[in-house]
């Protein structure tokens, strides 16, 4: 069962309130979120719910805003309508179809806009490719964002657990993990020695049933400062069914089963 | 780029408004008129109960209706009405105001006359009513509600306040006021819905 089968019905009963911006800034994170992560059933309700809110206005008394306001604005709008078409009209009337010369004319003034067409294509070529850009930007820094409200949810809910794990070797600092059901698992810690050579440090999840294999998950190397940060947003067992969180080192690329004693070990269960 | 200008059917409020914001693409000042004689009224009322004062409220009508003209191709309408995407858009702009946020961060906002992207889709039930009938139902159905709950729910709409400030405000317990908030939301949801 995915994340969002397990926490889809509390979040549709919050969607009206979100649409008409009535929560608390933990639950409102907490929706975000989840739409965010992608639930279209609540991306759908909250389309509806906004329109729902929408009909609140009609609670308001209709008024009239004054004449100037409505003579402003279009007087604004004519003047913007205008700054548009006047390039196309002075274009018409350069042709002087009377004269003999209207054919030499016709000529020109097609080369000309040919290769003004081709200058406008490239202007707008150019714009088009600086708009994607800026497009890819923003949904780049809108996935950014998802990420880091989710790992404040999962560091902030108070459903999630704390998992200290200590370090099996003297000098070692502990490890810091934190573990939401539905939203996944943050670890954080500092000052770790790098592994040597293309090592790597990689998560296990060991299983609550006695004798079964540890399941792997990702490897990440520390920064260069030591610092070690891991959100790991679809663990591979349920947290329900883990018992420990296990970090061992292992060779660039992960290992299917542990090669090394656990460094770092942290109990789920009991909790 | 050659763009079709739909015929209005006057029949349809909801295709009339569709059709008007496809002419705004074209530029044609005609159809700008139309929108806003069609919509100022409520427009303005909404921001005037937001704001409670006639040349600020007067500012931000300006303001919307701008942005409307300079980006009518976002509204999309396809994906729902357009009084309630402008109604939506409205109370943002207003709230944002009220909120006293501030004056450069506004300004840099305008300038980017950029709309924020808002998905606004009516329910099926929509077409059984007018504009006219539905806002008279929405005050029968609002007026019909707990005194408190109805308060609730204006002060969430009307001045942008979350569930604990409006439990702060009423004095009511936090959970009392969520109640009433989401069932109050809901008998207005069933009463339209109900409605022949």
């Amino acid at each position: 069962m995915s994340s969002s089968d397990t926490t889809r019905d509390p979040f549709l009963k919050l969607i009206e309130a979100f649409a008409l911006g009535a929560l608390d800034a933990d639950e409102r994170a907490s929706v975000e979120a989840h739409l965010a992560a992608g639930c279209s059933e609540c991306a759908q309700a909250l389309d509806q719910a906004r329109w729902l809110v929408s009909q609140l206005a009609h609670l308001a008394p209709e008024a009239q805003p004054s004449d100037i306001l409505r003579g402003r604005l279009l007087k604004t709008v004519r003047a913007e309508a205008a700054a548009n078409s006047a390039p196309a009209r002075s274009s018409q009337q350069r042709i002087p179809f009377w004269m003999w010369g209207a054919v030499a004319a016709v000529v020109l003034f097609a080369l000309y806009n040919l290769r003004e067409a081709q200058s406008l294509h490239e202007a707008h070529r150019q714009m088009q490719a600086a708009l994607d850009e800026q497009v890819e930007l923003q949904k780049k820094s809108a996935q950014e964002l998802a990420l880091a409200r989710r790992e404040a949810l999962i560091l902030t809910d108070p459903k999630s657990i704390k998992i200290p794990m200590p370090a099996g070797k003297a000098g070692l600092p502990e490890l810091h993990a934190t573990w939401h059901a539905a939203f996944g698992i943050v670890i954080y810690g500092e000052k770790l020695p790098v592994p040597t050579g293309n090592r790597t440090l990689q998560l296990w999840l060991i299983p609550k049933t006695a004798g079964a294999k540890a399941i792997p998950s990702v490897n990440i190397r520390p920064e260069s400062d030591g610092k070690f940060h891991l959100l790991i947003q679809e663990p591979p067992d349920k947290q329900s069914d883990t018992k420990l969180l296990a970090i061992t080192e292992e060779p660039e690329g992960g290992s299917q089963q542990p090669t090394t004693t656990p460094i770092w070990v942290g109990s789920v269960a009991g909790k | 780029m050659f763009l079709a200008v739909p015929t209005p059917s006057e029949s349809s409020g909801v295709s009339l408004d569709a059709a008007l914001v496809q002419r705004l693409l074209q530029r044609d000042v005609r159809a700008f008129e139309q929108l806003y004689d069609r919509h100022s009224r409520i427009v303005y009322g909404l921001v005037l109960r937001i704001l409670q004062q006639a040349s600020t409220a007067e500012e931000v009508v300006q303001d919307i209706f701008l942005q409307l003209w300079r980006n009518a191709a976002q509204y999309d309408g396809s994906r729902g009405p357009f009084l309630p995407w402008l109604l939506t858009l409205a109370r943002n702009r207003a709230l944002d105001h009220l909120r006293l946020k501030s004056e450069r961060q506004r300004r840099r906002e305008e300038q980017s006359e950029q709309l924020p992207p808002i998905v606004v889709s009516a329910p099926d039930f929509e077409a059984k009513l007018d504009d006219k009938r539905r806002a008279a139902r929405v005050r029968e159905l609002m007026s019909a509600l707990q005194p408190q709950q109805k308060r609730a729910i204006e002060l969430a709409y009307f001045e942008g306040l979350s569930h604990s400030e409006i439990a702060a405000r009423l004095e009511e317990p936090l959970g009392t006021v969520k109640s009433w908030i989401r069932n109050g939301l809901l008998k207005l949801k069933e009463g339209l819905q109900t409605t022949a």
